[in-house]
This record gives C-alpha cells, structure tokens and sequence, in this order.
C-alpha cells in the first residue's frame, strides 16, 4: 500500500516532467510517516546487510567527519526538512571528500560530501539535496533499481544463450542479441533516470513543507553547471551539453534538474526561510578546510567559480586570501601579479592575517620582486615565529 | 583435435605468453655497495643494503624502490623533471590533468605539487604537510619536507621527501610507509640512500 502511494507520486512526476498535466499544491503533499521500516522479502533483507556492513567499516573510516557541532548542525537541517519522526531513520556521515555529492543508502545510512558542504551556500540549498537523498530512501530506490538491474540482466544472458543456440542453427545473427543487450541496458538507465525525477518531486515536496524558499533547489544545480562550464572552458575542452541525455546517465542533465525544479517553485506555497546566516556561521570552523581541500585538485576553473559563487557581493578575507592561493598555486606570470593584488586586498579587510603575507611575500619572490617578496616574509615570521616553515623562509630570504 | 588436446595448447600458449611477458615486467636487484643511475638521468645513489626496484615505472621520469613490498615501504627517485613535465603518469588528462613542473617555480612550491599529484593520480582525500625545513641535496639547496595520507585503503601513511631544482630541472626523492611499523623500521635505510645521492 505504501508503495503503491509511492507509485502514484512517481506518476504524478512523470507527467509533470512531460508537462502534459500541471502539477497541483497537493501533488507536493509529504505523505503521513508509517514509522520505522524494517525490510520486506529476500532481495531487500540482502541489500540491508550489504548496507549494514559498509555501514560498520564507513563508521571507522578516517574520512569521518567527527566534530559534533558540524553533525549537529547538518543533522539539524535534515530534521527540520524531513521532519523529527522521519529523521530518527537516519544515521548521518560526515566525509571530508571534496566533490559535490551526497547519497542514501536502503538501511538509512545517509553519506555527505564535504564538497557539498562547501558548494552550498545557505539552509535552503542544503536542504533541498539532503530532502532528495532522503526521499530515495522513502520510496526504497536501490531495491527497485536492483530488482530491474537483475532482471534486465537476466533477459540479456537469455538472449544471448538463445542466441547462441539460433546461431548454431544458421537462424540468427549476432546482432540481434546485441540489441536486445542495447535495449535492455537503456531500460535500466531510463529507470534510473525516472527514479531521480521521483526523488526531486518528493525531495521538493519536503523543502517546501519546511518552510524554505522553493527556487533554492535550482540553485543548486544551476550552480553545478556554471562550475561544470568554467572547469572545462579553463581547460580548453568542451563545456557539457545540457539539452540531451547520454544513453548510460543515470540521473537526468542538470538542466532538466534545473527547470523542473524551477517549474515546481511556481507552482508550491514554499517559506521564506534560507539559513544564511546560521549556515555560514556554523561552516566557519570548516570552511579554511574545505576551500584547501578544493584548492588541492587542481581544478583552477572549478575553484575560480566556487569562490566567486561563495563571495556573492561580498568578498571576505578568507575568501580573498582562498582566491591568492589559488592563483599563485597556477602560477602563471599574470596569475602571479594578481594573486598579490588579492592578498592585499585581504590584508586591507583582517591586518591580522598573518598567512596572508606568507603567500604575497612568496609571489612577489616568484616574479622577481626579492626585496618586496622578504619584507612580506619577514612580516610574518615576525608573526608567526615558530611556523613549521619558518626555516625554509628564511632560507629563501636569504637566497 | 578433442577437448583435452585442446586445453594442453592453451595451456602451453598461456605459459608462453606469461614466459614471454615475465622479463619485460620483472622488478630488480639493487644490491648493497654498487653505485646506481636512477630514473634514466644523472642522478646516481649507492644503498647500504639491497633493495628491489619495482616495474612498471609510475612516471616518465621516476623510478620506485622496495625492501618489503610495493606501499609498505616506497623509495622514489623523480630525475631531471623539466618544465611542462609530470611527476606521474596521467590518469585522466581530459577531465584531471596533473600538475605540470614549471622551472620558475620555487622549492616551498614543490610540496602542494606532490598533494595535488597524489590527490589526483592516487585519488587520495587526506593529505597534509606537516613539516618542511632547509636541506641539502647534493651539494645544493633543497627542501626537506614530511607529509602523511591516507589512500583508498584506508591505511594511514607517512612521507619524508627531499627536492631542489637544479638548472631549471626538478630533482626529488620520496619516502613512503604505513605510519604503523612501518615508516620508523625503514627511515635511517631511506636517509642513507638520501645522503649517498650525487648528481652530475
């Protein structure tokens, strides 16, 4: 019965996507919590103990996030999203993984991404991916998408057994059995597909009933694909093409996400609320982290964007300071000259940014400017005397 | 031909093939005393012990030796790296490139370039710099600096690595081991190599 309701909004979402029949404010209606869930028959009783036991060796991985206060603070904007009743299915994790993801596992084991933390800019956006992850643990995804992986998989090595045999026979061709293999592959990728378009009507409908600004959902992925864009641009490939869907995605394009997000902002009551404040002040101890965890791939287009997204209207110093280090981190002649542009303009909002003349000192030695470069230096060594680096400073001053 | 006489060629094909390939994959014999170039350039080192150098090479310009076994305890040599170059092979240069030596770079810019390497071509997510201090490679300046990591393995390891660029070229050599047993059991055999180097 709850599954079937389930399918009914899978429906409802479909239709929506094919924009035949307009959604209504109901359709975003979270249906009543049934409690806890404990797994129905052979196949999801086997994929919650697989869980189960990725579950026991993510709890001891070094990758855990363990600080309390972040938990807390992330577990709390799930609950306000999902609500008190269904978030008490949750065990969350914390990873320190610099990449935009967050995933659900069918036991109720909810993984987020560092990288999300840092791409995301206030409550209403975070909540908006974590209502997704969650709604395809409520509507049992992993079990559907596994019960027509197998049977897709069964039909292709049927197909290819009797194709085989028909073959021996002189009756058929190979090819014949190669596109069955084709056409069974794309079901299970449309499927998939299917399932992310149910999980972002649900995901919405909680965002909505939270109280949070409906278009922050499409925030999100607007901002993956401008991020998406400036990396490839910066490294002279082809930026993605948005308007199509590969024949093996797994998840629509990020512009369908976009729109269909968009489409169901103007349709929803939604709240005001958007955490800003809360959500900056909470990631503060963290963000120096994540930005040089970002820093570290080497992604200068990425990076480039994600600071500028951060920024807004508002460079602050951390951010000032994140963007020097990554323009003297490329290191071209340019990047050089700019990137002291920026350490002085941090230094010009926090004098006391004592890590912020470490790096103008060592891009003015990089252009050539030792004496500029030592003074620099010398001003935070005067700071900061006991840094680890300290005598390879002052080895290069001498230089 | 029947099922088994058919099962004997394969079999004798097979072992050919693997005869064929074994040479070409082998890994070698550094014996103690004997002074050797390393990474195909004029660096040369003499260990006070043996070691194994292990194949296939991870980069154009490096070459990586053993006492115990491939991670456990890892010695690599990077020789004459020149602008534009790579420290390791390229896993995927389309969508993440790997950061390429410039010779106007300076030796504290040398550390973040081995993260983002390691980062990207050993798909690590912790890694951090704990240390780096003035050297001398030799007979040239040189930084000395100690990080630690964490792989896909989940094994925590440390790393003592010492570089300096010389004519515009990179030279550096790394060690690495499991922070447990490990990294303390093989340190003084690592430095020895270290100070035994000689360029030119």
């Amino acid at each position: 019965m709850r599954l079937l309701r389930f399918g009914k909004l899978g429906l409802a979402l479909a239709a929506a996507c094919a924009a035949s029949a307009p959604l209504q404010a109901d359709d975003f209606a979270v249906p009543p919590y049934e409690g806890a869930y404990q797994p129905q028959g052979e196949d999801e009783r086997g994929l919650w103990m697989m869980a189960d036991e990725d579950e026991r060796l993510l709890r001891d991985s070094r990758l855990v996030i363990t600080d309390e206060a972040l938990n807390e603070y992330v577990r709390g904007v799930l609950c306000r999203t999902i609500g008190e009743d269904r978030c008490g299915s949750v065990r969350l994790y914390i990873l320190r993984v610099p990449y935009f993801n967050a995933s659900m596992a069918p036991n109720g084991t909810m993984r987020v991404y560092s990288g999300l933390l840092l791409r995301v800019r206030n409550e209403a956006e975070l909540a908006s991916v974590l209502g997704h992850e969650f709604a395809h643990f409520e509507l049992r995804h992993t079990l559907w998408g596994f019960k027509r992986a197998r049977t897709g998989s069964d039909l292709v090595a049927w197909t290819t057994l009797l194709g085989a045999m028909a073959a021996s026979y002189g009756g058929a061709t190979s090819s014949s059995g190669a596109d069955i293999q084709t056409s069974v592959l794309g079901t299970i990728y449309r499927y998939k597909r299917d399932h992310e378009r149910a999980a972002d009507l649900l995901g919405f409908g909680y965002l909505a009933n939270a109280g949070y600004r409906a278009s922050a959902a499409a925030d999100v992925w607007r901002g993956v694909m401008n991020e998406s864009d400036r990396s490839a641009e910066i490294r002279g490939r082809r930026t993605n093409r948005y308007d199509s869907v590969a024949f093996f995605a797994s998840h629509p394009t990020d512009l369908e996400r976009a729109d269909t997000l968009s489409y169901f902002a103007n349709r929803v009551q939604g709240g005001e609320r958007e955490g800003s404040d809360a959500y900056r002040e909470a990631m503060a101890p963290w963000r120096e982290e994540f930005l040089k965890d970002q820093l570290m791939l080497g992604d200068f287009g990425a990076s480039d964007f994600l600071i500028e997204r951060l920024a807004g209207e508002q460079w602050s110093p951390d951010l000032l300071y994140a963007r020097a280090e990554l323009y003297r981190g490329r290191g071209n002649p340019r990047d050089l000259v700019a990137s002291a542009d920026f350490y002085r303009d941090a230094l010009k909002q926090d004098p006391d940014l004592a890590n912020a003349y470490r790096g103008l000192g060592l891009a003015l030695l990089r252009t050539g400017n030792r004496t500029a470069g030592s003074e620099a230096i010398k001003i935070y060594l005067d700071r900061v005397p006991n840094a680890e680096d300290a005598g390879m400073l002052r080895m290069m001053m001498e230089q | 031909m029947n099922i088994t006489t058919r099962m004997r060629w394969f079999a004798l094909g097979t072992l050919a093939a693997v005869a064929a390939t074994q040479p070409l994959a082998a890994h070698k014999l550094r014996e103690a005393g004997v002074t050797v170039e390393v990474a195909k350039s004029d660096l040369t080192v003499t260990p006070s012990v043996a070691w194994n150098r292990l194949n296939p090479r991870t980069g154009k310009d490096n070459e990586t030796w053993t006492l115990d076994g491939e991670e456990l305890n890892d010695v690599t040599f990077y020789g004459q790296v020149e602008e534009g170059k790579t420290l390791l092979l390229e896993v995927d240069k389309r969508n993440r490139p790997l950061p390429r030596f410039s010779d106007t770079m300076l030796l504290t810019d040398i550390p973040p370039m081995l993260e983002t390497t390691y980062r990207i071509a050993r798909d690590l997510r912790l890694f951090e710099i704990t240390g780096m201090e003035p050297a001398e490679l030799s007979g040239h300046k040189a930084i000395r600096f100690t990080y630690e990591f964490v792989g896909p393995d989940e094994v925590r390891r440390k790393g003592e690595a010492d570089a300096a660029i010389v004519d515009g070229a990179l030279y550096m050599m790394t060690y690495e081991a499991p922070q447990i047993f490990f990294f303390d059991q093989s340190l003084e055999k690592y430095r020895q190599l270290r100070d035994s180097m000689a360029l030119g």
